[in-house]
């Protein structure tokens, strides 16, 4: 359902990403390792809408989306889940599902969208009223990426969902995901958190330095050495 | 307290600029006396009742508002900038205003003038109570828009995190453009109001600057209410003031009101 295709990134006359070949299927996990500053989050804001890209290939479904504005990817079924949540902290846990379903398509469902989003997070259910801001950090992790499936996404972007959690809220938290892509979601995921990131994940991509510079499955990168030293410290 | 819900409609623009759009935009002080001359002008020139002459007048503000943005966005306009970029549209508008009209004092002459309301004890004058009656209407239309409505939710997501409201699907170049839109249409709003009470006369332009910024900061930047109510406190502290000591003192109110909140407050500016 997406594919860049030697996509060049940049922030000025920096250059974030260079030559990014990279597929999404519908319905599949993918991951993204790299150590910091690598670009993943630069690759989820591409994919996101939020940058565009310099030169090269963006499709989605077919459709070149590389001048396509911001705010018509949601449209086209992308949701994101930013690194750092950037819930609109003011604004009430409700008011924040609510943008979250302000696209067309989502807006007209939104009503079973928020029963089925507060049955996946019952904590979330008592805290609708209160300001987003005024939450612990792993329920506002679960807000941020509740508001991303109000938008009903068929891909779901999660930029270091697990960062800042505590150890058993990460575990629910690759639950969450796993449950999520079940229902048949495609996710990208970026994460620190390698080992379980690789162990949910159908595929995999390694970013160094803005370039990709490993892809495959989970098994086939794991019996890299160099792969195991460095992500997963073995 | 009346002349507080002028201070309140005349700051409820630029709060919602303020808070929303990121631009401290004096415009709105030019365009208010604009519509107050423009409502002169048809009401004594072609007869027009001056409460009509708000239906020829706020489309034209609209648009007014809405081309306003357009070159703010197309310019990217900084905060700051808007500050200097909008006080030169007030040289120029007011310019323009006493070109055509001088800079004589003219005062509206219309059945509104002479009316009276009885509120129990106190016989208020008709336009003070349309002023009140509209600067209340329209605060609370628009708190309950910006509370209720996506749009409106849409605005304030905007104001927090724009790429975040993109990634939503909030068009934010659209809300920037109707906000706007709707920020010059409340000026011409205000702008009535003020043809139906004051004598006008171009240079008072500025007197109104210094009081409705402080309305502005007391009530909260971007609150929809916050001008109403700072601006009837205002106004209120202001009419005691005249009448306890000399009425020379009134304007001292406003900012005393205002240090005195940065101090206690320092956060909410
Ligand atoms: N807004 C920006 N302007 C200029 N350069 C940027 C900007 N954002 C990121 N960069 C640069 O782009 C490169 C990639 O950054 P990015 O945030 O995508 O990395 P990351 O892999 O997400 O890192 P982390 O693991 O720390 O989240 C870095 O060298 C960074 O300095
Ligand atoms: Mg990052």
């Amino acid at each position: 359902m997406l594919e860049l295709k030697t996509a060049i990134v940049k922030y000025g006359a920096a250059t974030a990403l260079w030559d990014i070949s990279l597929t999404i299927r519908a319905g599949e996990l993918v991951c993204v390792v790299g150590p910091n500053g690598a670009g993943k989050t630069t690759l989820i804001n591409v994919i996101a809408g939020l940058h565009r890209i310099a030169s090269g290939g963006f499709l989605l479904n077919g459709d070149d989306v590389s001048r396509l504005p911001s705010h018509r990817f949601c449209g086209k079924g992308i949701a994101i889940v930013p690194e750092g949540r950037r819930l609109f902290a003011s604004m009430t846990v409700r008011e924040n599902l609510v943008l979250g379903s302000y696209c067309a398509d989502a807006k007209r469902q939104r009503r079973e969208t928020l029963e089925r989003v507060c049955a996946m997070f019952p904590v979330l259910v008592e805290k609708l009223e209160d300001p987003a801001g005024a939450l612990s950090g792993g329920q506002q992790q679960m807000v941020a990426i509740a508001r991303a499936l109000m938008a009903q996404p068929r891909l779901l972007l999660l930029d270091e969902p697990s960062l800042g959690l505590a150890p058993t809220i990460v575990l629910d938290m690759f639950r969450i995901i796993r449950d999520i892509n079940a229902e048949g979601v495609a996710v990208l995921l970026v994460e620190q958190n390698v080992a379980m990131a690789l162990d949910i994940a159908r595929r995999a991509y390694v970013l160094e330095e803005g370039r990709i510079v490993a892809e495959g499955a989970p098994g086939e990168l794991t019996s890299q050495p160099h792969i195991r030293r460095a992500y997963l410290g073995m | 307290m009346f002349v507080g819900a002028l201070y309140g409609l005349l700051g409820l623009g630029l709060t919602l600029s303020w808070g929303i759009l990121r631009q401290i935009n004096l415009a709105y002080f030019a365009l208010t006396f604009l519509a107050a001359y423009l409502c002169y002008q048809l009401s004594t020139a072609r007869g027009i009742d001056p409460l009509a002459t708000l239906l020829l007048i706020a489309p034209g503000f609209f648009v007014i508002g809405v081309a306003l943005q357009w070159v703010f966005a197309r310019f990217r306009v900084s905060p700051f900038n808007s500050l200097l970029v909008t006080f030169g549209l007030t040289v120029i508008v007011e310019s323009v205003i006493q070109s055509i009209w001088t800079a004589d004092f003219r005062r509206l002459e219309s059945a509104y003038g002479v009316a009276k309301f009885r509120l129990g004890v106190l016989y208020v004058p008709a336009p003070e109570l349309i002023t009140l009656a509209l600067s209340i209407a329209l605060s609370l239309a628009l708190y309950a828009a910006l509370r209720y409505t996506d749009l409106g939710k849409a605005m304030r997501a905007a104001a927090e995190d724009g790429p975040m409201a993109s990634a939503f699907g909030v068009n934010r170049r659209f809300i920037a453009l109707a906000l706007s839109g709707v920020c010059a249409t409340l000026s011409a709003v205000a702008g009535v109001c003020l043809a139906l009470s004051y004598t006008l006369a171009p240079a008072q332009i500025y007197a109104w600057i210094g009081v409705v910024f402080a309305a502005v900061l007391l009530g909260g930047i971007g609150r929809p209410l916050g001008p109403l109510i700072a601006g009837i406190v205002i106004g209120v502290s202001e009419a005691l003031t005249m009448a306890l000591t000399a009425p020379s003192w009134a304007p001292l109110v406003s900012f005393s009101l205002l240090i005195l909140l940065l101090l206690v407050r320092p956060d909410k500016a």
